[in-house]
């Protein structure tokens, strides 16, 4: 187990690092912050106090080192933009990012997974079909196209709920439901490949030969074995809680960490954005640990390292 | 048929039934793509057109004024009066009874403050060093001003030698050499005028530039940056008691999403809308789309160092096979004009009312560009993805317009102004760029922007010894009918002779409001929300 944690934690160092250095180089190669914060019509003496100031001035090599360095004391450096530290902007953003992302996690897994369920129960029926067609229209449809068309009718033609913002719970719900569809859609499809495939296999007829109740052979059965890739994509999706919801934050115009990342590129404002980039990176390692953890409680022959 | 919704939060904004007991003024709710920049609400850090949109005449003020209403031109503001003393030096009489957002009465002593190096030109040794400088440890508790502050403030009063107090409500400012247009640079943005106390007692700089105290009809309540701003009724305010009891500006970035907001009711006004979205707005009778020209005119910058525009004849071509108005016709409905060159009508007796862009005459770009042996060598447009309006669309029409009189100009994609500026990355050519007046003399524009200390020679695109030198005359020359001459002759060099730019036509900005609301838009970002412009 030491063995384990030890090469993960590795790997997730080295994960961390490229991140940095690729945005560091990224973004610093793409425009000077200087003439992009103070805008066009920036006298230039300004632009150039603005660059002294922020070191700006210095060559590229030694603007890394030093943000590595400072990155490695745990200063995670102060937003240009703002003034001030990233670390405070950035978890400012986070409760209304997680205002959206869990309840659409919630309605991901609520949605999706029975439907998955219920469509390979059903393979071939209508209710299959209709499910199937759902869940591709689901994925299919950009979440910004989704989510003005859900503004076009529930804001604006029926007036029944807000159209942006972030002022009471009302205001999530139509961000939630963008978020939530697609996710659903998703889930919904690998839930239903995946008993498909269990449903398939010789212990299930077996089982059933041997006259277990079929609802007992799903539940015992069936559902356990084709948790496993279903758990997959709820580990990729629990990892972008926080910067899942980029577009539905923009679309909708709710201050989370999606929108400060959109601005922060924006503005080249470096501190912010390997900030965000950072934290995201690690609930995403998390999120990866975690699953490699479920799958040996799900399947005890990964726990003990045999195939069986 | 009007939405549900619409109907009925008709009667919550002009009846204003009053959600604070006592007080039946309405609240609104203006929907913008940005609100500040900076994150911000300080007018010396903040120098935007989003800036001046939620600063005037809302919250700061300055001394001299301008009609909102009207052509923007100067008058009486926190100043009841102002006298020449001589060529250096102006007096003004402060108003009377103008108190802050604090309660405290403004004097002399704050306008002396507003000006002098703590607020403004920073206090030497160590100011601008703390504040934005990213040193592990270093927290931004420091009344210290960022670099960038001073330096705006010097580009603004470049020779301002001291502000003194002559009386309580008295004051005079002396400039180190000759400035007729001290009176126009102490009405632009970032002359406003801020109580000194309230500095003071402001926990550190940035506490204070996010909540101000000035003199405006609304203080700032709260400001989420990037989020809101919200502000409500100074009912002290000296120009009489606000209309409003709260306006909040709210942050959506995308056009789809503020004319949504606007649509069902949840915003009164939705700014910073497209041209080609005026006629969706309309179409429904409710709402109507008002705004228009502004102080800032759209042009194209030449690098006279590119081997082919090192030619003024090339660069001329260039300026002669532009079909101006039909851009205007086309892009922008017509709703904004072709401006008489790098100058706009409130300039006053400075304006050249005979004056215009290069005539569209493809005949005579097809002569300049026979004379200067051009033979289609590519001329690089560095042009960024819509950061103007319709700026793609327009380059792809100037592309054309320019082929037909035989140029070959090759739009070159870049992100940002850092790409297009960038001169390791291959030969520059042409690109965007808009200029504003900041005040009501060329040399906001002309000088400041192309003069030697603008930033387009500063980058190394253009540069002519004369003009140059005709831009310290006009800077510090007091003959006005002599100015008026420097100035005919600074812009027969940039747009003609020996071109620097030449202008496409006016910018403007389209606000979407409920029809019923009875206010109008000024011909700038401003958004005048005092009582004589509110329900009259």
């Amino acid at each position: 187990m030491l063995r384990f944690f030890t090469i993960r934690l590795l790997r997730a160092a080295v994960t961390l690092t490229m991140v940095v250095t690729f945005a560091f180089l990224v973004l610093i190669a793409s425009g000077d912050p200087a003439d992009i914060i103070m805008g066009s019509d920036a006298p230039p003496e300004a632009i150039e106090a603005f660059r002294q100031a922020w070191g700006l001035d210095r060559p590229i090599w030694v603007q890394y080192l030093s943000y590595f360095s400072a990155i490695l004391s745990g200063d995670l450096g102060r937003s240009m933009r703002d003034g001030r530290d990233a670390i405070v902007l950035v978890a400012e953003r986070i409760p209304a990012t997680l205002a959206l992302t869990l309840p659409a996690l919630a309605l991901k897994l609520a949605l999706g997974i029975p439907a998955g369920i219920y469509a390979a129960l059903h393979r071939n029926s209508m209710a299959d079909r209709a499910v199937m067609v759902l869940a591709v229209a689901g994925f299919t449809i950009p979440s910004f196209v989704l989510g003005l068309l859900l503004v076009l009718v529930f804001a604006v033609q029926l007036g029944w709920l807000p159209s942006g913002g972030q002022e009471s719970w009302r205001h999530a719900i139509l961000p939630v439901i963008t978020l939530g569809i697609g996710g659903a859609a998703v889930l919904a499809r690998f839930t239903r490949s995946a008993m498909l495939e269990v449903l398939g296999q010789p212990y299930i007829r077996t089982a059933s030969a041997k006259g277990v109740a079929w609802r007992a052979v799903v539940s015992h059965h069936a559902l356990p074995n084709a948790a496993i890739p279903t758990v997959t994509i709820i580990g990729f999706m629990v990892g972008s809680l926080l910067a899942g919801a980029v577009v539905v934050e923009s679309v909708f115009s709710w201050p989370g960490v999606g929108r400060l990342l959109v601005t922060a590129v924006a503005n080249r404002d470096l501190a912010v954005v390997q900030c965000i980039l950072l934290l995201v990176a690690a609930t995403m390692i998390t999120a990866n640990l975690v699953v490699d953890l479920l799958y040996g409680l799900l399947d005890p022959r990964l726990r003990s390292g045999k195939e069986g | 048929m009007l939405p549900r919704r619409t109907l009925l939060a008709a009667p919550t904004l002009l009846a204003a039934p009053a959600l604070a007991q006592g007080d039946q003024r309405p609240a609104i709710t203006i929907a913008v793509q940005k609100i500040s920049n900076s994150n911000t609400l300080e007018v010396l850090r903040e120098q935007s057109n989003v800036g001046e949109r939620i600063f005037r005449s809302s919250l700061w003020e300055s001394l001299i004024g301008r009609n909102w209403q009207g052509q923007l031109e100067t008058q009486p503001a926190l100043a009841t009066q102002w006298r020449r003393i001589d060529d250096r030096t102006v007096e003004f009489d402060l108003r009377d009874g103008v108190r802050f957002h604090d309660g405290r009465e403004m004097t002399a002593e704050d306008v002396v403050f507003t000006f002098g190096p703590e607020r403004m030109f920073g206090t030497g040794e160590g100011s601008g060093a703390a504040l934005f400088q990213r040193a592990p440890g270093t927290a931004p508790q420091g009344r210290e001003l960022p670099p960038e502050v001073p330096a705006v403030a010097r580009r603004m009063l470049p020779a301002l030698e001291r502000v003194e107090a002559v009386g309580r409500h008295k004051v005079r400012f002396v400039n180190r050499t000759p400035d007729v247009t001290l009176e126009g640079r102490l009405s632009r943005l970032g002359a406003d005028i801020m109580s000194r106390a309230g500095f003071e007692a402001a926990g550190s700089w940035l506490d204070w530039a996010r909540k101000p105290i000035a003199t405006g009809p609304y203080m700032v309540a709260e400001f989420r940056p990037d989020v809101s701003l919200t502000l409500v009724a100074h009912d002290a305010y000296w120009g009489g008691r606000p209309p409003l009891r709260q306006i909040r500006f709210v942050e959506v970035p995308e056009v789809a999403s503020r004319i949504n907001m606007l649509l069902s009711g949840e915003a009164q006004f939705a700014c910073d809308i497209p041209p080609d979205q005026i006629g969706a707005v309309e179409r429904n009778r409710a709402f109507e789309v008002q705004g228009g020209t502004i102080l800032n005119h759209r042009l194209m910058c030449f690098d006279k160092s590119h081997p082919v525009l090192r030619d003024a004849r090339v660069r001329r071509a260039m300026t002669h096979s532009i079909d101006r108005q039909a851009i205007v016709d086309s892009l922008w409905s017509g709703r904004t004009v072709v401006p008489r060159g790098l100058q706009w009508d409130y300039y006053g007796e400075m304006f050249l009312s005979d004056w215009s862009v290069p005539r569209f005459d493809l005949a005579e770009a097809r002569r300049l560009l026979r004379e200067a042996n051009y033979r289609g060598e590519p001329i690089p447009y560095r042009l960024l993805n819509n950061y103007y309006t319709n700026q793609v669309a327009t380059a792809q029409i100037l592309v054309e317009m320019w082929r037909q009189a035989g140029l070959n100009v090759v739009i070159e994609m870049r992100e940002n102004f850092s790409q297009v500026f960038d001169r390791s990355t291959g030969q520059r050519g042409v690109r965007d760029w808009s200029n504003s007046a900041p005040f009501n003399d060329p040399v906001s524009s002309l000088v400041n922007q192309h003069g030697p200390r603008g930033q387009q020679q500063q980058i190394g695109e253009w540069t002519n010894e004369e003009f140059n030198r005709l831009s310290d005359l006009l800077e510090t020359d007091t003959d006005r009918a002599r100015r008026r001459a420097t100035f005919r002759r600074m812009l027969e060099i940039a747009e003609r002779e020996d071109p620097a730019f030449t202008v496409l036509h006016q910018n403007a900005t389209f606000t979407a409001k409920r029809r019923d609301i009875r206010w109008r838009a000024a011909p700038a970002f401003a958004m005048d929300f005092r009582a004589q412009n509110w329900g009259a």
